[in-house]
Protein backbone atom coordinates (compact mmCIF):
# COMPACT_ATOMS: atom_id res chain seq x y z
CA UNK A 1 0.00 0.00 0.00
CA UNK A 2 1.28 3.49 -1.36
CA UNK A 3 1.30 6.21 1.34
CA UNK A 4 0.23 8.63 -1.88
CA UNK A 5 -3.04 6.04 -1.94
CA UNK A 6 -4.14 6.31 1.29
CA UNK A 7 -3.62 9.97 2.05
CA UNK A 8 -5.56 12.85 0.63
CA UNK A 9 -3.19 15.60 0.25
CA UNK A 10 -4.98 18.51 1.82
CA UNK A 11 -3.44 21.22 -0.57
CA UNK A 12 -4.45 19.33 -3.54
CA UNK A 13 -7.67 18.58 -5.74
CA UNK A 14 -8.79 15.35 -4.85
CA UNK A 15 -11.71 15.04 -2.50
CA UNK A 16 -12.47 11.81 -2.86
CA UNK A 17 -10.38 8.56 -3.95
CA UNK A 18 -12.56 5.08 -5.03
CA UNK A 19 -10.47 1.93 -5.15
CA UNK A 20 -11.54 -0.40 -7.69
CA UNK A 21 -9.59 -3.78 -6.98
CA UNK A 22 -9.85 -6.81 -8.45
CA UNK A 23 -12.07 -9.42 -6.48
CA UNK A 24 -9.06 -11.84 -4.91
CA UNK A 25 -11.69 -13.52 -3.23
CA UNK A 26 -13.91 -14.60 -5.45
CA UNK A 27 -10.82 -16.03 -8.05
CA UNK A 28 -9.03 -17.37 -4.54
CA UNK A 29 -12.66 -19.62 -4.38
CA UNK A 30 -12.15 -20.93 -7.65
CA UNK A 31 -15.29 -19.46 -9.36
CA UNK A 32 -13.48 -16.02 -10.66
CA UNK A 33 -13.70 -17.06 -14.11
CA UNK A 34 -17.93 -17.76 -13.66
CA UNK A 35 -20.22 -15.34 -14.72
CA UNK A 36 -22.71 -16.75 -12.04
CA UNK A 37 -22.53 -16.29 -8.32
CA UNK A 38 -20.52 -18.68 -6.65
CA UNK A 39 -22.41 -20.94 -4.13
CA UNK A 40 -22.16 -23.07 -0.84
CA UNK A 41 -22.09 -26.81 -1.69
CA UNK A 42 -25.52 -28.48 -0.22
CA UNK A 43 -23.19 -31.00 1.28
CA UNK A 44 -21.47 -28.36 3.29
CA UNK A 45 -24.65 -26.39 4.59
CA UNK A 46 -25.58 -30.30 5.95
CA UNK A 47 -22.54 -30.47 7.75
CA UNK A 48 -22.64 -27.40 9.05
CA UNK A 49 -25.88 -27.98 10.32
CA UNK A 50 -25.39 -31.35 12.29
CA UNK A 51 -21.90 -29.59 13.37
CA UNK A 52 -24.16 -26.90 15.08
CA UNK A 53 -26.25 -29.58 16.37
CA UNK A 54 -23.55 -30.92 18.55
CA UNK A 55 -22.79 -27.73 19.97
CA UNK A 56 -26.81 -27.26 20.39
CA UNK A 57 -26.78 -30.10 22.73
CA UNK A 58 -24.08 -28.89 24.90
CA UNK A 59 -25.06 -25.26 25.25
CA UNK A 60 -27.29 -26.17 28.25
CA UNK A 61 -24.42 -27.51 30.08
CA UNK A 62 -22.20 -25.09 28.84
CA UNK A 63 -24.14 -22.13 29.41
CA UNK A 64 -24.82 -23.13 32.74
CA UNK A 65 -21.80 -21.42 34.19
CA UNK A 66 -22.70 -17.62 33.19
CA UNK A 67 -26.37 -18.65 35.31
CA UNK A 68 -24.32 -19.27 37.87
CA UNK A 69 -22.27 -16.26 37.80
CA UNK A 70 -25.48 -13.82 37.00
CA UNK A 71 -26.39 -15.49 40.48
CA UNK A 72 -23.00 -14.54 42.20
CA UNK A 73 -23.13 -10.91 40.92
CA UNK A 74 -26.93 -10.45 42.39
CA UNK A 75 -25.80 -11.92 45.58
CA UNK A 76 -22.68 -9.36 45.92
CA UNK A 77 -25.14 -6.53 44.36
CA UNK A 78 -27.79 -7.40 46.86
CA UNK A 79 -24.89 -7.31 50.08
CA UNK A 80 -24.22 -3.81 49.03
CA UNK A 81 -25.58 -0.22 49.57
CA UNK A 82 -27.30 0.51 46.25
CA UNK A 83 -25.11 3.07 45.21
CA UNK A 84 -22.60 0.97 45.31
CA UNK A 85 -23.81 -1.49 42.66
CA UNK A 86 -22.39 -0.19 39.49
CA UNK A 87 -19.66 -2.80 38.60
CA UNK A 88 -22.09 -5.73 39.84
CA UNK A 89 -24.71 -4.23 37.20
CA UNK A 90 -21.71 -3.66 34.13
CA UNK A 91 -21.49 -7.43 34.68
CA UNK A 92 -24.52 -8.49 34.88
CA UNK A 93 -25.06 -6.00 31.72
CA UNK A 94 -22.69 -7.81 29.93
CA UNK A 95 -23.05 -11.23 30.28
CA UNK A 96 -27.22 -10.51 29.39
CA UNK A 97 -25.66 -9.11 25.95
CA UNK A 98 -23.53 -12.29 25.47
CA UNK A 99 -26.30 -14.53 26.65
CA UNK A 100 -28.87 -12.57 23.80
CA UNK A 101 -26.61 -13.81 21.14
CA UNK A 102 -26.57 -17.51 22.15
CA UNK A 103 -29.62 -18.75 22.89
CA UNK A 104 -31.29 -18.66 19.03
CA UNK A 105 -28.09 -20.26 17.50
CA UNK A 106 -28.66 -23.14 20.05
CA UNK A 107 -32.54 -23.31 19.54
CA UNK A 108 -33.57 -21.62 22.79
CA UNK A 109 -34.84 -17.91 21.47
CA UNK A 110 -36.48 -17.78 24.88
CA UNK A 111 -32.85 -17.24 26.25
CA UNK A 112 -32.06 -14.51 23.55
CA UNK A 113 -35.40 -13.12 24.54
CA UNK A 114 -35.11 -13.23 28.33
CA UNK A 115 -31.35 -12.26 28.27
CA UNK A 116 -32.54 -9.16 25.89
CA UNK A 117 -35.16 -8.22 28.88
CA UNK A 118 -32.31 -7.85 31.30
CA UNK A 119 -29.52 -6.33 28.83
CA UNK A 120 -32.37 -3.33 28.53
CA UNK A 121 -32.95 -3.35 32.12
CA UNK A 122 -29.01 -3.02 33.13
CA UNK A 123 -28.27 -0.70 30.24
CA UNK A 124 -28.64 2.09 32.52
CA UNK A 125 -26.60 2.08 35.46
CA UNK A 126 -28.40 4.10 37.04
CA UNK A 127 -31.17 1.85 37.88
CA UNK A 128 -29.36 -0.42 40.51
CA UNK A 129 -32.57 -0.08 43.20
CA UNK A 130 -33.95 -3.04 45.59
CA UNK A 131 -36.44 -3.20 43.73
CA UNK A 132 -34.46 -3.32 39.97
CA UNK A 133 -32.47 -6.18 41.76
CA UNK A 134 -35.43 -8.26 42.60
CA UNK A 135 -36.86 -7.81 39.02
CA UNK A 136 -33.09 -9.00 37.77
CA UNK A 137 -33.64 -12.01 39.68
CA UNK A 138 -36.41 -12.89 38.25
CA UNK A 139 -34.87 -12.71 34.76
CA UNK A 140 -31.88 -14.99 35.73
CA UNK A 141 -35.06 -17.41 37.44
CA UNK A 142 -36.77 -17.59 34.04
CA UNK A 143 -33.22 -18.04 32.47
CA UNK A 144 -32.36 -20.73 34.66
CA UNK A 145 -35.38 -22.63 34.04
CA UNK A 146 -35.58 -22.57 30.43
CA UNK A 147 -32.02 -23.90 30.53
CA UNK A 148 -32.82 -26.45 33.38
CA UNK A 149 -36.03 -27.99 32.05
CA UNK A 150 -34.73 -27.65 28.08
CA UNK A 151 -37.21 -25.23 26.90
CA UNK A 152 -36.79 -25.29 23.46
CA UNK A 153 -37.87 -22.87 20.36
CA UNK A 154 -41.24 -21.13 21.99
CA UNK A 155 -41.30 -23.48 24.78
CA UNK A 156 -45.26 -23.79 23.92
CA UNK A 157 -47.27 -23.68 27.58
CA UNK A 158 -44.01 -23.90 29.39
CA UNK A 159 -42.59 -21.27 27.82
CA UNK A 160 -45.62 -19.00 27.92
CA UNK A 161 -45.88 -19.71 31.55
CA UNK A 162 -42.58 -18.66 32.18
CA UNK A 163 -43.08 -15.12 30.45
CA UNK A 164 -45.94 -14.55 32.09
CA UNK A 165 -43.92 -15.57 35.68
CA UNK A 166 -41.12 -12.84 34.24
CA UNK A 167 -43.84 -9.98 33.45
CA UNK A 168 -46.04 -10.61 36.77
CA UNK A 169 -42.69 -10.25 38.62
CA UNK A 170 -41.83 -6.79 36.67
CA UNK A 171 -45.09 -5.54 37.03
CA UNK A 172 -45.03 -6.31 41.66
CA UNK A 173 -41.53 -4.60 41.62
CA UNK A 174 -41.80 -1.70 39.22
CA UNK B 1 -19.77 -23.39 -9.38
CA UNK B 2 -19.47 -24.37 -5.76
CA UNK B 3 -16.79 -22.86 -3.80
CA UNK B 4 -13.58 -24.38 -3.29
CA UNK B 5 -12.36 -22.42 -0.07
CA UNK B 6 -9.13 -24.61 0.67
CA UNK B 7 -6.72 -22.11 0.29
CA UNK B 8 -8.66 -19.45 2.82
CA UNK B 9 -7.62 -18.19 6.12
CA UNK B 10 -9.82 -17.00 8.39
CA UNK B 11 -9.00 -14.97 12.16
CA UNK B 12 -11.81 -15.73 14.40
CA UNK B 13 -11.57 -13.50 17.22
CA UNK B 14 -13.78 -13.81 20.41
CA UNK B 15 -13.00 -13.72 24.31
CA UNK B 16 -16.00 -16.68 24.86
CA UNK B 17 -14.46 -20.00 24.40
CA UNK B 18 -17.86 -21.42 23.26
CA UNK B 19 -18.93 -19.12 20.55
CA UNK B 20 -15.32 -19.03 19.56
CA UNK B 21 -15.14 -22.51 19.17
CA UNK B 22 -18.68 -22.96 17.51
CA UNK B 23 -17.84 -20.22 14.55
CA UNK B 24 -13.93 -21.64 13.77
CA UNK B 25 -15.95 -25.55 13.82
CA UNK B 26 -18.49 -23.86 11.36
CA UNK B 27 -15.88 -22.31 9.26
CA UNK B 28 -13.81 -25.27 8.64
CA UNK B 29 -16.96 -27.38 8.31
CA UNK B 30 -17.78 -25.19 5.56
CA UNK B 31 -14.16 -25.61 3.97
CA UNK B 32 -12.07 -22.79 5.32
CA UNK B 33 -8.81 -24.70 5.14
CA UNK B 34 -7.41 -22.34 7.72
CA UNK B 35 -8.68 -20.91 10.76
CA UNK B 36 -6.75 -19.17 13.14
CA UNK B 37 -8.87 -18.42 16.43
CA UNK B 38 -7.81 -16.00 18.92
CA UNK B 39 -8.94 -14.75 22.37
CA UNK B 40 -9.10 -11.32 21.72
CA UNK B 41 -8.64 -8.05 19.83
CA UNK B 42 -4.69 -7.82 20.57
CA UNK B 43 -4.38 -11.56 19.88
CA UNK B 44 -5.70 -11.09 16.19
CA UNK B 45 -3.44 -7.78 15.90
CA UNK B 46 0.00 -9.82 16.78
CA UNK B 47 -1.41 -12.96 14.59
CA UNK B 48 -1.64 -9.88 11.30
CA UNK B 49 1.55 -8.07 12.51
CA UNK B 50 3.27 -11.80 11.59
CA UNK B 51 1.83 -11.99 8.96
CA UNK B 52 2.78 -8.67 7.68
CA UNK B 53 6.82 -8.99 8.36
CA UNK B 54 7.10 -12.69 7.81
CA UNK B 55 4.31 -14.48 6.17
CA UNK B 56 6.63 -17.86 6.06
CA UNK B 57 7.25 -17.09 9.77
CA UNK B 58 4.05 -16.87 10.72
CA UNK B 59 2.96 -19.78 9.08
CA UNK B 60 0.04 -18.65 6.71
CA UNK B 61 0.79 -16.47 3.46
CA UNK B 62 -1.83 -14.14 3.97
CA UNK B 63 -5.18 -13.16 5.43
CA UNK B 64 -8.53 -13.72 3.83
CA UNK B 65 -10.96 -12.45 6.45
CA UNK B 66 -11.31 -11.31 9.98
CA UNK B 67 -14.47 -12.39 11.68
CA UNK B 68 -14.79 -10.62 15.55
CA UNK B 69 -16.79 -10.36 17.88
CA UNK B 70 -17.58 -6.85 18.97
CA UNK B 71 -17.98 -7.18 22.54
CA UNK B 72 -14.48 -8.38 23.90
CA UNK B 73 -11.64 -7.54 26.29
CA UNK B 74 -9.41 -6.18 26.52
CA UNK B 75 -9.46 -5.29 22.93
CA UNK B 76 -12.66 -5.13 21.05
CA UNK B 77 -13.83 -5.73 17.76
CA UNK B 78 -14.33 -1.94 16.74
CA UNK B 79 -10.62 -1.49 18.14
CA UNK B 80 -9.25 -4.54 15.95
CA UNK B 81 -11.31 -3.09 12.77
CA UNK B 82 -9.75 0.66 13.57
CA UNK B 83 -6.44 -1.26 13.40
CA UNK B 84 -6.91 -3.25 10.42
CA UNK B 85 -8.28 -0.25 8.44
CA UNK B 86 -6.01 2.48 9.60
CA UNK B 87 -2.75 1.07 11.40
CA UNK B 88 0.26 1.56 9.36
CA UNK B 89 1.18 -2.17 10.80
CA UNK B 90 -1.79 -3.49 9.42
CA UNK B 91 -1.20 -5.89 6.53
CA UNK B 92 -4.07 -4.98 4.64
CA UNK B 93 -6.32 -2.15 4.92
CA UNK B 94 -8.78 -3.68 2.21
CA UNK B 95 -8.62 -7.02 4.65
CA UNK B 96 -12.77 -7.96 4.21
CA UNK B 97 -13.79 -7.92 8.07
CA UNK B 98 -17.17 -9.27 9.45
CA UNK B 99 -17.93 -7.79 12.92
CA UNK B 100 -20.52 -10.39 15.00
CA UNK B 101 -22.42 -8.87 17.17
CA UNK B 102 -25.57 -8.84 19.33
CA UNK B 103 -26.15 -4.97 19.00
CA UNK B 104 -28.77 -4.30 16.71
CA UNK B 105 -29.96 -0.50 16.48
CA UNK B 106 -29.45 1.42 14.33
CA UNK B 107 -27.01 3.79 16.19
CA UNK B 108 -24.28 0.29 16.39
CA UNK B 109 -24.49 -0.13 13.14
CA UNK B 110 -24.08 3.10 12.00
CA UNK B 111 -21.05 3.30 14.40
CA UNK B 112 -19.53 -0.22 13.05
CA UNK B 113 -20.49 0.88 9.44
CA UNK B 114 -18.08 4.43 10.05
CA UNK B 115 -15.10 2.43 11.00
CA UNK B 116 -15.14 0.90 7.25
CA UNK B 117 -16.45 -3.23 8.23
CA UNK B 118 -17.41 -5.06 5.19
CA UNK B 119 -20.57 -7.10 6.82
CA UNK B 120 -22.35 -7.56 10.17
CA UNK B 121 -23.24 -11.04 11.31
CA UNK B 122 -26.09 -10.31 13.61
CA UNK B 123 -26.68 -12.38 16.75
CA UNK B 124 -28.19 -14.61 17.54
CA UNK B 125 -27.02 -15.90 13.78
CA UNK B 126 -28.16 -19.41 11.91
CA UNK B 127 -25.81 -21.42 9.28
CA UNK B 128 -27.61 -20.02 6.51
CA UNK B 129 -27.04 -16.62 8.15
CA UNK B 130 -23.16 -17.19 8.25
CA UNK B 131 -23.49 -18.29 5.12
CA UNK B 132 -24.98 -15.74 3.19
CA UNK B 133 -22.30 -12.42 5.05
CA UNK B 134 -19.78 -14.76 3.90
CA UNK B 135 -21.40 -15.01 0.03
CA UNK B 136 -21.59 -11.45 0.28
CA UNK B 137 -17.93 -11.08 1.28
CA UNK B 138 -17.16 -13.28 -1.84
CA UNK B 139 -19.42 -11.73 -4.14
CA UNK B 140 -20.21 -8.34 -3.94
CA UNK B 141 -17.00 -6.51 -2.29
CA UNK B 142 -17.62 -2.82 -2.61
CA UNK B 143 -15.03 -0.13 -3.81
CA UNK B 144 -12.91 1.58 -0.87
CA UNK B 145 -13.87 4.92 -0.43
CA UNK B 146 -11.15 7.07 0.96
CA UNK B 147 -12.42 10.93 1.97
CA UNK B 148 -11.04 13.16 4.48
CA UNK B 149 -12.62 11.61 7.66
CA UNK B 150 -13.60 7.84 6.16
CA UNK B 151 -11.99 5.13 4.89
CA UNK B 152 -13.61 1.82 4.12
CA UNK B 153 -15.91 0.13 1.87
CA UNK B 154 -18.19 2.29 0.02
CA UNK B 155 -21.42 2.73 2.54
CA UNK B 156 -23.84 2.41 -0.25
CA UNK B 157 -24.60 -0.26 -1.56
CA UNK B 158 -26.30 1.14 -4.85
CA UNK B 159 -24.94 2.99 -7.67
CA UNK B 160 -25.91 6.65 -6.51
CA UNK B 161 -22.49 8.29 -7.33
CA UNK B 162 -24.01 10.88 -9.13
CA UNK B 163 -26.67 12.01 -6.99
CA UNK B 164 -24.13 12.35 -4.27
CA UNK B 165 -21.73 14.11 -6.01
CA UNK B 166 -24.83 16.90 -7.10
CA UNK B 167 -25.58 16.57 -3.34
CA UNK B 168 -21.98 16.95 -1.67
CA UNK B 169 -20.71 19.13 -4.69
CA UNK B 170 -18.27 17.05 -5.51
CA UNK B 171 -16.42 17.66 -9.02
CA UNK B 172 -15.41 15.11 -11.40
CA UNK B 173 -12.41 16.48 -10.87
CA UNK B 174 -12.29 16.27 -6.81
CA UNK B 175 -12.52 12.12 -8.04
CA UNK B 176 -10.04 10.14 -8.50
CA UNK B 177 -10.55 6.12 -8.54
CA UNK B 178 -7.16 4.06 -8.29
CA UNK B 179 -6.75 0.42 -9.70
CA UNK B 180 -4.99 -2.37 -8.52
CA UNK B 181 -1.93 -1.73 -10.31
CA UNK B 182 -1.81 1.58 -8.68
CA UNK B 183 -1.32 0.08 -5.12
CA UNK B 184 1.80 -1.65 -4.19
Amino acid sequence: MTTKSLDLDPKGKIKVRYFRLRNRLKEKAGTGQSREPGKFAMKALEQAMAELDKFADDYPDWVQGQVRELYDLFRKAKDKDESRRAIEFKRLNEIAHDMRGQGGTFGYPLVTTVADSLYKLTVTRALTSESHLEIVKSHIDTMNAVIKERVEGDGGLMGRELLTALEKAIEKFS
Amino acid sequence: MDYDLRLFTAIVADDNAYMRGLLKSLLHTIGVGTVIAVDDGSEAIETLKRVGQDPLKGGINSVDLVMANWQMTPVDGMLLLKWVRRHKESPDKFLPFVMVTGFADMSHVNEVRDLGVSEILGKPYSVQSLMQRLGQVIERPRQFVLTPDYFGPDRRRRKTESRLADRRKIKPEEIEIIYDDEIS
